[in-house]
């Protein structure tokens, strides 16, 4: 299973963790997977994955922020 | 809390961008009367031109901008349905746009008709903005003290609506109310909700969101995100007490006040110092326009001591002028200018990437205004208000004042149509790729 890509926008200054994901996007081959550190529930994120067909789920963790972990529908 | 953003209620994006467009173009007629006029537009607050221009800044800019931030803002941070915002837009923008125009020259011209047809029209789209506003923000399920605070901002808009809506009747109809009450004291407290029940208190509720989420700072404090709001409603119900038929006692309405500035000096302490613990060292100009207005709040809040201190110094006809240009060029529309600067990309990324999803994404946000110009513009911002301070103190720079004035609102409208247009083209594209990819045969 390959290594899963990594986005940490928890220093990022909105949209430019949803820009880096989008265009990640368009690459994930099936299987692989996305994951993202933010420090918001990505609610435009969410919308865009539903509409373009990717499957996620989003963990809060310990320090407050938000992982999402996004493949391929 | 966690701030969180839905733009699947997002209003279309010409809902916002008719206000955005307008504002800075009234601005910019404002430095154009200061120009024309020159030093006697400055010698008190009761000049035509004083009370012209201000009314163009607070109305036509200020107002116009924060109702269109405002629809954008409480549909996609309360996540509230805002009826028809299209249909809303289309009525409130031009009588807002025409209303303060009557109201601007009625002021220049002292012409009676022009106030009442100024109050009618204030009356009718404030009155309809108002409900769809405050019917969305009591019924939206979303909590958090951004929301508490949006509500008193509309609140304090209201009151400001109303008394404005009884001046500009009592001067159309030269219809003394004195024997309610004095024209002054109608005025003292219109101003303190215009400024600080609804502008101030907007700014607040949204630096709550805005501040951590874009400028990467720690969270305010909750004590603080409390007492602020909370005490600054308490400091205009107080004021307002001068209302009442028995008036309030003088001594301590000046106490008031000063509690009231303690508060607004407090907030813009408070966002210097989350500012300078920002997670990223780099500042974009939406971060030194804030700076620009925390730092003008606090000169605000100064002078009115130093005022209060020296009589001599507070009597005097250009002091309230000076606190005015702190007030409305320094503090809010730095803010706005700031805003709109954030706000206008993101949300051209946000449609455009609803629009072409995945297979065809949008410029990178960063593309959407060059950032030379909006720096070179911020620069020209900062200049225009030390020569229009200046020009409180020395009249004669009323001329250059004006023109650096208007010139920076003019820049500002520009870079804002660029923004627009690189959407239209954008939004066109996408629509002309879809059209081809339909076309095609499978």
């Amino acid at each position: 299973m390959p290594e899963p890509r990594l986005i940490d926008g928890r220093g990022m200054e909105p949209p430019e963790p949803l820009e880096l994901a989008v265009a990640e996007l368009g690459t994930l081959a099936p299987g692989e997977e996305l994951v993202m550190l933010l420090n918001c529930e990505p609610l435009p994120l969410y919308a865009i994955l539903d509409r373009s067909g990717y499957r996620y789920r989003s963990e809060r963790r310990a320090d407050g922020s938000n992982e999402v972990h996004i493949q391929k529908a | 809390m966690q701030p969180t953003l839905s733009f699947e209620q997002a209003p279309p994006i010409s809902v916002p961008y008719r206000f955005f467009l307008t504002a800075p173009l009234f601005g910019a007629v404002a430095g154009l009367i200061l120009a024309w006029l020159g030093p006697a537009a400055l010698e008190s607050r009761w000049s035509p031109g004083a009370l012209a221009m201000t009314h163009l800044i607070v109305v036509d800019f200020m107002l116009q901008a924060m109702c269109g931030s405002l629809l954008q803002f409480v549909a996609v941070v309360a996540g509230a349905n805002i009826w028809r915002p299209r249909l809303v837009a289309a009525v409130v923008h031009p009588l807002i746009t025409a209303g303060a125009v009557f109201l601007a020259t009625a002021f220049l011209l002292e012409q009676q008709l022009l106030f009442l047809l100024a109050a009618l029209t204030f009356a009718t789209a404030l009155g309809l903005f108002l409900t769809v506003m405050a019917i969305a923000l009591l019924r939206t399920p979303a909590r958090g003290m951004s929301i508490y605070v949006l509500r008193l901002a509309v609140f304090g808009l209201l009151v400001t609506v109303v008394l404005g809506v009884i001046l500009a009747g009592t001067l159309g109809m030269q219809e003394s109310l004195q024997s309610v009450w004095s024209l002054l004291t109608l005025i003292n407290v219109h101003v303190a909700w215009g400024l600080g029940g609804w502008a101030l208190m907007l700014v607040i509720g949204v630096s709550y969101l805005v501040v951590p989420m874009f400028q990467l700072t720690p969270a305010y404090p909750v004590w603080l995100t409390r007492l602020v709001p909370a005490g600054l409603f308490l400091v205009l119900c107080l004021w307002s007490l001068q209302l009442l038929p028995t008036g309030a006692a003088q001594a301590w309405q000046s106490g008031v006040v000063l509690a009231g500035m303690l508060l607004a000096g407090l907030f813009a302490v408070a966002t210097l110092w989350l500012q300078s613990r920002r997670r990223r060292r780099q500042a974009d100009v939406t971060f030194v326009f804030w700076r620009g207005a925390m730092l003008a709040l606090l000169g605000l809040a100064a002078s009115w001591l130093l005022f209060e201190a020296l009589p001599q110094l507070g009597g005097h006809a250009r002091a309230p002028l000076w606190l005015g240009v702190l007030a409305l060029p320094g503090v809010f529309l730095s803010v706005i200018m700031g805003m709109l600067y954030k706000i206008m990309p993101f949300l051209n990324w946000l449609h455009l990437q609803r629009q072409g999803g995945t297979a065809l994404p949008p410029p990178n946000m960063k593309q959407m205004i060059p950032e030379r110009a909006m720096r070179a513009q911020m620069r020209l911002h900062f200049a225009a208000l030390v020569l229009l301070l200046a020009a409180v103190l020395w009249p004669a720079l009323a001329l250059p004042a004006g023109l650096a004035f208007s010139a920076s609102c003019l820049w500002l409208e520009w870079n804002l149509i660029g923004a627009a247009r690189l959407y239209a083209r954008f939004r066109d594209r996408i629509r002309a790729a879809a059209a081809s990819s339909a076309a095609s045969p499978a």
